[in-house]
């Protein structure tokens, strides 16, 4: 059977350019970067060219601005902690209620460390409200956390906007955004747009890198503390031997994204709204999450009502297709998704939230496919629910009733 | 997360969601017994109702011949009352024969229930459970005369330990007892309490009290307990003679009286977000938002009045 993969936001394939790149330097060019000897250069030189290739991407910015790290969350851990421990003075941090868990859970962490922390809260549609975050702005905050696009419903902040009236503010706020679901997506020019952006942290392998490897923008002149002591390497910002083959994966995958990515998201959106367009045609009781904001071109976030997302997926894994939910029973612990329920969705439509994710690689067949069984997935379902009327295929009256007051 | 269910429980679920004859999908109409449990905004609930053949005289002779449910869950809750409704009817049981069957049976029938996917299965005993105290009330049987507990008072009496699902002390008690809990992972994993926000399970009248309260004082293990943010003084900042409020009534009337005519004229108007010491946010609408000119327009009219009439610090952010 085929595997039919929708959930790109999770993790994307290791692009063949991106494999035949990293390589040489598993074997043949394996030396360390660091070593004096000539033999090493081709490392060294790899790692250098890996960083002009990054800083290229990220708007022309200086080299020495890129940090490679082991993941986003290893760089989002690094400039939260890393801001905090180098300006002790400040003692408030400013993020959202939709935060990734690296900078959610950080931030509560520092909360708990007798840092104060505002969790900007999102409205229906998962925006932010510009008052709020200008209420929140204090003479001892620190620093602004804020994402860039939310990895599960792919609704996108003005983090241009926001960070400049932050730096317009008070320019020693540091303004951090997770570009995790951007990169690749969404241009990053830090030298234009998001000039106001302080640190920037990225993961290679939701960009066809493999998994392992990330990068931290750090703008001249931040004041951070090292995260990882105990050697030279970066500059003596991000201590350990180089990953030399993934840096330059990482560095191939950057420009793969860059060199054809106008054509690749006009494709990736057509698909997905017919995807999308599609589904709504095709199910009753439906709604797209996050429909009224601006959103990123990949990414749609059904809450099918009445029916829970674990036997969705599991369903639709039967039939090959990939996708993953905010549901309780597929998130480890028994919570719900934290990003819908900060947007006020109701719980049941909650428990009933399927994200499907699209990516590069992805076709009209694909889509044709999840149009064809996704359906029939949700009818098999409902037919079980003791909230939904298989007879007339609707909600029960009561059901009904319960899912206005479920919130 | 990979699934790590049986292949029996992954058959289960896939015959039930496609109809296969013989699963027991649906509900009865004017059912002997009917007893629900779980809800919507838990993340799952299941409707279990059943039929009886009656015994002309005798209500405890009463034996069960159907058995149906209707589940909002997930793969292992719909399989586990699939598996309930199986039990009953190819056991012949009465009703009071039936509150044998426990949620270990349904696991076993399952071959086996990922452990934070347990309490699946005490759900479906739960709904049994319930669906015996339905059909006694309505045969006139007095489950208390034969020494059968039905707890139905403990769900809404006692006080809320686990507020996220709404689980009493007695009720979390009885559970730890008859199910064996050890572990504060044991009682998520069986009925779910301290599984959202876990605020129960190290305060006082928590769950690792009513563990100790059950068994026996515990071994102490290691707590991090959170440390309360403490508030902080608010920075003093100078802002001369005036008072905010002040310092706002100013800013508002210079405003009205000097920038709003001007940019009227053209149509627009200035929205007043908020003033920060000498920092004022404002955002200009109408016709003058999408004016090229909209920056120039802040800098040199909106700020420069400002300026000019309340305070030579202040600053404007347009938004």
């Amino acid at each position: 059977m085929r595997t039919i993969y929708l959930d790109n936001n999770a993790t994307t394939a290791v692009a063949p350019e991106v494999r035949a790149a990293m390589e040489p330097y598993f074997d043949g060019e394996f030396f360390n970067p660091s070593s004096a000897y000539d033999r090493a250069s081709s490392a060294a030189q790899a790692i250098k060219r890996a960083r002009a290739a990054v800083a290229r991407f990220l708007g022309g910015v200086d080299p020495s601005e890129i940090l490679f790290t082991s993941c986003a969350t290893e760089s989002l851990n690094t400039a939260l902690y890393g801001a905090v421990r180098a300006n002790p003075a400040r003692r408030h941090v400013i993020t959202t209620a939709v935060e990734h868990p690296a900078v959610f859970e950080v931030c509560k962490d520092l909360a708990r460390s007798g840092l104060e922390v505002t969790f900007l809260p999102v409205d229906r549609a998962g925006t932010l409200d510009l008052r709020t975050f200008i209420q929140a702005l204090r003479p001892d905050t620190l620093m602004v956390a804020i994402m860039h696009a939310n990895n599960e419903t792919g609704v996108i902040f003005p983090v241009e906007e926001l960070a400049r009236i932050a730096k317009e503010t008070d320019p020693a706020i540091l303004f951090l955004t997770d570009a995790t679901q951007t990169a690749g997506k969404l241009p990053l020019d830090l030298r234009g747009a998001l000039r106001h952006v302080d640190l920037l942290a990225f993961s290679g392998h939701k960009v066809h890198a493999p998994k392992g490897v990330g990068a931290l923008f750090v703008r001249r002149g931040t004041p951070i503390r090292p995260f990882m002591i105990g050697g030279h390497q970066e500059g003596g910002r991000r201590a350990g031997t180089e990953n030399v083959p993934y840096i330059a994966g990482l560095a191939r995958a950057v420009e793969l994204a860059q060199e054809d990515h106008d054509v690749v998201e006009a494709r990736i959106r057509r698909l997905r709204d017919r995807l999308e367009t599609g589904l709504l045609a095709r199910i009753p009781c439906v709604e797209v999450n996050g429909r009224g904001a601006a959103r990123i071109p990949n990414t749609c976030n059904i809450s099918v009502h009445f029916i829970e997302g674990e036997g969705m997926l599991y369903q639709l894994n039967e039939h090959g297709i990939c996708a993953s939910s905010g549901s309780a029973c597929t998130s480890g612990s028994l919570e719900p998704s934290h990003v819908l329920r900060a947007m006020g969705v109701p719980f049941t439509a909650v428990h009933g939230s399927v994200r499907l994710s699209l990516g590069r690689y992805n076709t009209d067949e694909d889509v044709d496919r999840a149009l064809e069984v996704f359906p029939q997935v949700v009818a098999n379902l409902r037919r079980l629910s003791p909230y939904w009327d298989a007879a007339h295929d609707r909600p029960r009256p009561e059901s009904e009733a319960m899912m206005q007051g479920a919130s | 997360m990979a699934w790590e269910y049986s292949e029996k429980t992954k058959e289960i679920f896939m015959d039930a969601v496609h109809g296969k004859p013989g699963t027991h999908m649906g509900e009865i109409e004017h059912p002997d017994g009917i007893g629900e449990h779980g809800s919507i905004a838990c993340g799952d609930a299941l409707r279990f109702t059943f039929r009886v053949r009656r015994h002309p005289t005798d209500p405890l002779q009463d034996v069960i011949t159907e058995a149906r449910y209707l589940t909002f869950g997930c793969t292992s809750a719909i399989a586990s009352s699939e598996a309930l409704c199986t039990l009953i009817e190819q056991g012949g049981y009465t009703p009071v024969g039936a509150l044998k069957i426990t949620n270990r049976d349904i696991v076993t029938y399952l071959g086996g229930l990922p452990d934070q996917k347990i309490h699946c299965s005490v759900m479906g005993a739960e709904a049994l459970e319930a669906a015996v105290f339905n059909w006694a009330q309505k045969r006139g049987v007095d489950l208390s005369a034969l020494g059968i507990d039905m707890h139905a008072e403990e769900k809404e009496e006692g006080r809320l330990v686990c507020q996220c699902f709404g689980l009493t002390e007695p009720y979390i008690k009885r559970k730890i007892r008859e199910l064996g809990l050890k572990t504060i992972a044991e009682i998520t994993g069986a009925i779910k309490a301290g599984g959202a926000c876990m605020s129960c399970h190290h305060k006082p009248g928590g769950l690792q009290d009513l563990l100790a309260e059950v068994w026996g004082p515990q071994p102490l293990t290691l707590k991090v307990l959170p440390t309360q943010p403490t508030p902080r003084e608010p920075v003093a900042v100078d802002r001369a003679t005036l008072s905010p409020y002040q310092f706002s009534k100013k800013v508002e009337k210079a405003l009205d009286a000097y920038v709003r005519p001007m940019l009227r004229r053209d149509g627009g108007d200035v929205e007043l977000l908020d003033i920060k010491d000498t920092v004022v946010y404002c955002r200009l609408v109408g016709a003058c938002a999408g004016c090229g000119g909209a920056g120039m327009t802040m800098k040199l009219m909106v700020e420069r009045t400002l300026k000019e009439m309340v305070d030579d610090r202040v600053r404007i952010i347009s938004v």
